[in-house]
């Protein structure tokens, strides 16, 4: 049963559409993040949920109240929906200490002198900030203050968490430490978490379902491993990790594989399992289709020469190789284009030679040619 | 790249750094300049109140001055005077100007561009000019809402006394005592992070808490600044308390020195006494005021989503409406009844047969006073303006890029003007041309006219230059170092014309204090050598309405004008917090 549901949620600034009528159901204590790079809406999207937007069409429900329909005009207040918010900047009030700024939501819904000690306590040990109450919110570390956001969003147990790129301005180690703490978090709390982020890292690792977004249009919502390995859009696909593609001919269709050939790599062709089809519509795939077969690098392995019956290799060129102390980085040239492959060991391979890379099949999915 | 060998290097002479003679001479001159234009007068102000004879006669120190100051019961009066004055304008001035900064820069309230503008108009409109047009409707026998009060039936016992402590209240309201604070403190809210106020609503407070919890907490350093701003000067109003409260014997501080100092025999010792208190309490609030301005403030600017306004629901229009009679209050009002005093045969009767009239502008502009007022006010404010530029940029370069010993002296000088009320500099001005036989043959020249007004705002001319020589990058004049230009070349070939726009904007605004403040000067002018506004209050005060009104217009369109001739520009005109 969802628990936060969007319907047609569509937001414009000065004419420009920031959200296009989008639809989304968030799972109670689901972890959901929000994908996409800056200007995609997805911020719009939070804060609609949190109420500071008011959307210029549909509707956000939360249970089985409304909180917003533009189209039968209502509204509740950002102060009356009960949801935590942790903002980028973290927007600790200076002028108070970290124990008044935690303290606050709870002052607004009218707790007592004790009960507000105790929770406030509580929640500061909960974050890893106890015994700081009396500092003042300026004078801690980028990583306190973004504790104490957190601490403060959760002090009056919010129904859902929004977190709105809330470790972009954390140093990168900080950033690490955060966002395993933060996952953790949610789990011993087991609230609903709305996260938007730019960066693909603390999506993949942190969510349960990702939404990704571009221009306002959600392109695919999915759990980590299906967004990474079953993209549905070339966006997706290209948004998320790198990838190679393959451009080629299809030669074969059959009841589980389908069979490309791969154009200027080496006379091998390559089987891609049926269910990795991307996009089987308009009669896709057909034989004598143009195609693309993508791989992500990491499903790539390297060797030397081409070992005999094995399927699914591809001929390439070593450009170069650079030690990095924990692995190896291999720039290989494949057809016309170029990407870095990863080995935990050393391989026996020289610059400027030949390489054959074997794709694994799982790894492989299969696209309409883009032209 | 044969040519290249073939050249000779030129031998470089000039020194790296200006060389130390050269420099500690230049601070020298600046600190002797500096020093005997702004320290001179006022230690001649202290040692004068313990003298007895009067300017220009040998000195004989004793108490006198000071006992007879002090026991004359008018002299505390107006002390108490001017304090009553501040306390309960900033009580009303204050909250007022917060909520409307917060109105104009975080609410969704309309035309708040236009309204911005509308106390920018007011804060550069004279005092004179608001002062005088809040006469002409608030006198008690003749101002026009008095006399349409009367034919109002229910409302004819209703009447407003301009010549009052609330009258002066009102006209420093309306002048500038609210348009400051909101020039600056709007960009200050406006600055500040919308996600605190965001957080808050998240926390469960409404739009109306989180501006009394967390808003107006949060910007209370740049509140608290304004407000020492504001307190610095409270012994410095004066125009509006000479217009208002003299007719009624009401003295503030800056009036009774005048008083005192203009009697015939003139009490200039026990002015002097009078002055010499408030230099002592000033020594003490300068040290504060230098670091209130030049601490940066912790509100943060996030820039990552456009500061979202606060929705005020229903309220929108009454608070659009509230800000808009403000603007009418603070800028149409004076304005027009200015325009209206200048072209009506009468001001304020609309039923005489002949109502328009341009009888007095021909009158004034054929009146040799107008013409010579206008004329003094232009070489005064002109040379103000320029020699202020040059000399203020040099100070400010000297400070912000070299290393020299005595930069600190300089800088605490330049702190001095801005607190030192403008009468008591034009009392120090007055003893040092009248009672140095060397200077004697410059009083009654414009000379000493620029030098006061030249004063006045060397504190905020020097902050601004600062800022912008800290602003500029070090390498345009390193790398001109570095290809064999010395310190002055460097100065006047690199770094004056990259400031010219900066140099353009504090001429400006020299220019505009210069053409507009009279309390510096109304004890160095002679008749020969009065300005336009002086001018004006001797009309004022002599009951010359009319041709006053067009005197104060014509102020009005060397200071407002200008100042909007400048802003069309792209000159940033205004004064800031920080």
């Amino acid at each position: 049963m969802s628990f936060l549901r969007i319907q047609n949620l569509y937001k414009t600034f000065d004419r420009v559409v920031a959200v296009d009528r989008i639809n989304l159901e968030i799972k109670e204590r689901e972890f959901f993040t929000l994908l996409g790079s800056s200007g995609c809406g997805k911020t719009t999207t939070l804060r609609m949920v949190g109420g500071l937007e008011k959307p210029d069409g549909g509707e956000i429900h939360l249970g089985d109240q409304c909180l917003v329909s533009a189209e039968k005009n209502l509204f509740i207040k950002p102060e009356k929906r009960n949801m935590g918010m942790v903002f980028q900047s973290y927007a600790l009030w200076p002028h108070m200490t970290v124990f008044e700024n935690v303290a606050y939501p709870l002052k607004l819904r009218g707790a007592r002198g004790s009960e507000i000690r105790t929770k406030v306590a509580e929640v500061l040990g909960l974050v890893g900030l106890a015994g700081l109450e009396d500092r003042q919110a300026p004078a801690l570390s980028g990583g306190q203050q973004q504790r104490v956001a957190l601490a403060r969003a959760l002090v009056f147990s919010p129904k859902v968490l929004l977190l709105d790129e809330p470790l972009s301005n954390l140093d990168a180690q900080l950033r690490e430490e955060m966002r395993r703490e933060l996952k953790s978090l949610q789990q011993r709390v087991n609230v609903t978490v709305i996260f938007v982020t730019h960066d693909q890292i603390e999506a993949l690792s942190l969510s349960d379902r990702i939404a990704i977004m571009k221009f306002g249009v959600l392109e695919q919502v999915g759990t980590s491993e299906e967004v990474y390995y079953k993209p549905a859009t070339p966006f997706v696909r290209d948004f998320l990790g790198k990838t190679f593609l393959l451009p080629g001919k299809i030669t074969a269709v059959g009841e589980s594989q389908i069979c490309v050939d791969v154009e200027g790599v080496g006379t091998s062709s390559l089987n891609v399992e049926r269910n990795n089809v991307i996009a089987s519509n308009h009669g896709f795939p057909a034989v004598g289709r143009a195609a693309m077969v993508a791989i992500r690098p990491e499903k790539i392995s390297l060797s030397d020469r081409a070992s005999e019956g094995v399927g699914n290799v591809v001929e390439g060129t070593l450009q170069a190789i650079q030690f990095l102390g924990d692995r190896y980085e291999y720039a290989v040239t494949l057809g016309s284009e170029s990407r870095v492959i990863v080995s935990p060991e050393a391989q026996q391979l020289k610059p400027g030679g030949k390489v054959f890379l074997h794709l694994k099949p799982g790894g492989m999915t299969l696209w309409p040619s883009e032209s | 790249m044969a040519k290249i060998e073939t050249l000779s290097p030129v031998p470089i002479t000039r020194s790296w750094l200006p060389r130390l003679n050269g420099g500690t001479a230049l601070m020298v001159a600046l600190i002797g300049v500096m020093g005997f234009i702004v320290i001179y007068p006022l230690v001649l102000i202290l040692i004068n109140s313990f003298n007895t004879a009067t300017i220009a006669e040998e000195p004989i120190y004793g108490l006198k001055a000071w006992r007879e100051a002090f026991s004359e019961y008018g002299i505390w009066r107006s002390l108490w005077n001017s304090v009553r004055i501040g306390i309960v304008l900033q009580v009303i001035a204050l909250p007022l100007g917060v909520f409307v900064s917060w109105l104009l820069a975080r609410t969704n309230i309309l035309c708040a561009n236009v309204f911005e503008f509308g106390f920018w108009i007011s804060f550069f409109l004279p005092n004179l000019a608001t002062t005088f047009g809040w006469m002409l409707m608030l006198d008690p026998s003749t101002g026009l809402i008095n006399s349409w009060l009367r034919q109002i039936p229910l409302l004819s016992g209703l009447n407003f006394d301009i010549y009052s402590f609330s009258g002066i209240i009102w006209v420093h309201l309306v002048s500038t005592g609210l348009s400051t604070k909101v020039m600056l403190m709007t960009p200050a809210f406006r600055r500040m992070d919308a996600s605190m106020e965001e957080a808050s609503r998240m926390s469960g407070a409404s739009a109306f808490t989180t501006l009394w919890r967390i808003t107006v907490p949060a910007m209370t350093p740049v509140i608290v600044v304004v407000f020492l701003l504001s307190v610095i000067r409270i012994f410095s109003s004066f125009e509006i308390e000479l217009l208002l409260g003299v007719p009624w014997s009401f003295y503030v501080y800056s009036t009774k020195i005048v008083d005192l100092a203009r009697q015939e025999p003139p009490l200039v010792n026990q002015a002097a006494a009078l002055g010499s208190i408030i230099l002592l309490f000033l020594a003490a609030f300068i040290p504060l005021q230098r670091k209130l301005i030049s601490r940066r403030q912790f509100t943060t600017v996030t820039g990552q989503f456009k500061p979202k306004l606060i929705d005020l629901g229903v309220w929108r229009y009454p608070a659009t409406v509230f800000v808009g009679l403000v603007i009418v209050i603070l800028d149409v009002v004076p304005l027009l009844s200015v325009l209206g005093g200048s072209f009506m045969t009468r001001f304020g009767f609309f039923n005489l047969p002949k109502t328009w009239t341009l009888e007095y502008w021909k009158m004034a502009l054929n009146d040799p006073r107008i013409l010579q007022g206008l004329h003094n006010t232009l070489i005064v404010a002109v040379s103000a303006g320029l020699v202020g530029a040059l000399l203020f940029s040099l100070i400010g370069y000297v400070l912000v890029r070299t290393k020299l010993p005595g930069r600190a002296v300089l800088d605490s000088i330049c702190w001095l003007p801005s607190a030192i009320p403008g009468v008591l500099s034009g009392l120090g001005l007055l003893w040092m041309f009248l009672g140095t036989p060397v200077f004697r043959p410059f009083y009654g020249t414009l000379a000493l006219l620029v030098i006061a007004q030249m004063l006045g705002g060397i504190t905020l001319s020097t902050q601004i230059l600062k800022a912008n020589f800290l602003q500029l990058g070090k390498e345009l004049e390193e790398s001109s170092r570095m290809s064999g230009a010395g310190f002055w070349r460097t100065y006047l070939r690199i770094v004056f014309p990259l400031m010219a726009q900066t140099m353009v904007m504090v001429s400006v605004i020299k220019f505009m204090f210069a053409a507009q403040h009279n309390s510096a000067i109304i004890l160095l002018a002679t008749s020969e050598t009065r300005t336009l506004s002086l001018l004006a209050l001797d009309q004022v005060a002599a009951g010359y309405r009319e041709v006053a009104s067009i005197t104060i217009i014509l102020v009005t369109l060397l200071t407002l004008g200008l100042a909007i001739v400048a802003r069309s520009f792209g000159l940033k005109v205004g004064i800031r917090a920080e």
